[in-house]
């Protein structure tokens, strides 16, 4: 199967990449694009570790082809913040303690900025969070840190929304 | 495992692709469905052909119907404004499809067309008495979901015909529906056995069941009994529907679990209805 040319809107940059067409998007961040951030477990839609935003919707990327993304805005966890300036979700999950082994924290950061990005302005309940991340799954936590972390930045999101607004 | 991938620039020309290659083209719409079964080699298409970009995903309504796009996201039927009051039933079911990843993809057309015995949209849509809308290279037809549905992943679509939208008759301003789910756990679960109710003040009852046969099946018999209304007419519909049905025994559930739930869950989503009917005093 010959490649095919195809650009993708990756954080704010246009990458150009040459693809077999039945590559999933996971597979071309990983595997061309070294931006590893994005795990890789179930490849079914189960666990959610490969989750990446899609015109700032979580989607998973493990069974999205590629040429799905054409056209369209992808965010990784690569795409939100650095170091020095870490989005409001991240420095809460550091406050928290919400992190162990991390495998599943860039899917269960990016779930909940998709979700409190439907509701700027609103701090959801535990029940509205635990089933926003129903489909990315952590075999550490317990959940309740993670829980924690997203409400608390919420919280800071709706007090201070420039804070959130400066990632993509 | 390898496809060529097709974009075509409208409906015809993709009608005209999957003319072309018969067997072996499939229509891709969110893919949700379609890649699992190629990543475990369940299906193996030689081309896929895309219907993003052609209009098959707004969800409009005219004065007498709603029409959902083949390409309406589960969740945009989940946030839709339409559907959060009499019309309930179908945020239920669709917001009960895998986790939001899954269903910020995942299209209502799809949902149908895979003719899951477990679709959890499917019961709803039938118990409105939906019909939904084909194009192929003569033309469209249409029909009613209850003939399209013919077997667990059997339909009547041809292999070169695109299921464009669903719809469903605006239901009277009396009238309520309702969904009910149960899986092993609350989340990402497909279901053991699913219901939907649509009851109609005045004597009209619909009651669809998933995962209770090898396709999602209405029960007339039990239908005419809830019409009566009523906490013991609804118990009965419930004991009727149970026989009704033939579910099979798996690794999910056994055949007589499947049965005791098709008579709670439905007796739960008439008397659910009921309930919604009373207090919005309609």
């Amino acid at each position: 199967m010959t490649r095919q040319p195809l650009a993708l809107t990756i954080n704010g940059e246009i990458h150009d990449v040459m693809i077999e067409p039945h590559w999933s998007l996971l597979h071309v961040l990983r595997h061309e694009l070294g931006l590893t951030g994005t795990k890789e477990n179930c490849l079914e839609a189960e666990c959610g570790v490969c989750t990446v935003l899609l015109d700032g919707k979580a989607v998973n990327s493990c069974i999205l082809l590629a040429e799905q993304a054409r056209g369209r805005s992808i965010v990784t966890i690569e795409g939100l913040g650095d170091p020095e300036h870490l989005h409001p979700l991240q420095a809460a999950f550091i406050e928290h303690g919400a992190v162990q082994c991390g495998y599943c924290i860039p899917g269960m950061i990016l779930s909940a900025k998709s979700f409190l990005d439907e509701r700027p302005g609103r701090v959801p309940s535990e029940a509205e969070v635990r089933e926003a991340l129903s489909g990315t799954l952590c075999r550490c936590t317990g959940y309740q840190k993670i829980v924690d972390a997203v409400i608390a930045a919420a919280r800071q999101m709706s007090a201070r929304p420039e804070a959130a607004r400066r990632a993509p | 495992m390898s496809f060529a991938f097709h974009r075509p620039g409208s409906l015809d020309a993709a009608i005209a692709v999957a003319s072309e290659h018969g067997e072996a083209a499939r229509f891709l719409a969110g893919g949700t469905d379609l890649m699992i079964q190629i990543n475990r080699g369940r299906a193996a298409p030689k081309h896929l052909i895309s219907l993003a970009g052609l209009g098959l995903d707004t969800i409009g309504e005219s004065e007498g119907e709603h029409v959902i796009g083949a390409l309406a996201t589960l969740d945009a039927v989940v946030t839709h404004p339409a559907f959060q009051t009499g019309l309930v039933a179908l945020t239920q079911a669709s917001a009960v499809v895998g986790g939001r990843q899954v269903r910020n993809i995942a299209t209502v057309g799809g949902n149908i067309v895979n003719a899951s015995p477990a679709a959890d949209l499917v019961p709803v849509l039938l118990a409105l008495e939906a019909t939904v809308d084909l194009r192929g290279p003569a033309g469209t037809r249409s029909m009613p979901l209850d003939r399209f549905l013919v077997g667990r992943g059997r339909t009547e679509r041809r292999p070169d015909e695109i299921l464009t939208a669903v719809r469903f008759d605006k239901p009277p301003a009396a009238s309520a529906t309702w969904f009910l789910k149960a899986g092993r756990r609350k989340a990402m679960e497909i279901s053991v056995i699913c219901v939907a109710a649509h009851l109609v003040r005045g004597g009209k009852a619909r009651i669809a069941i998933g995962a209770a046969a090898a396709r999602t099946v209405r029960v007339p018999a039990a239908e005419a009994l809830a019409e009566k209304e009523g906490a013991a007419a609804f118990r009965e519909a419930g004991r009727i529907a149970a026989d009704a049905v033939s579910p099979i025994d798996d690794v999910r559930a056994s055949a007589r679990y499947r049965k005791l739930l098709v008579a709670t869950l439905v007796e739960r989503a008439l008397a659910a209805c009921a309930d919604r009917l009373g207090k919005d005093g309609r």
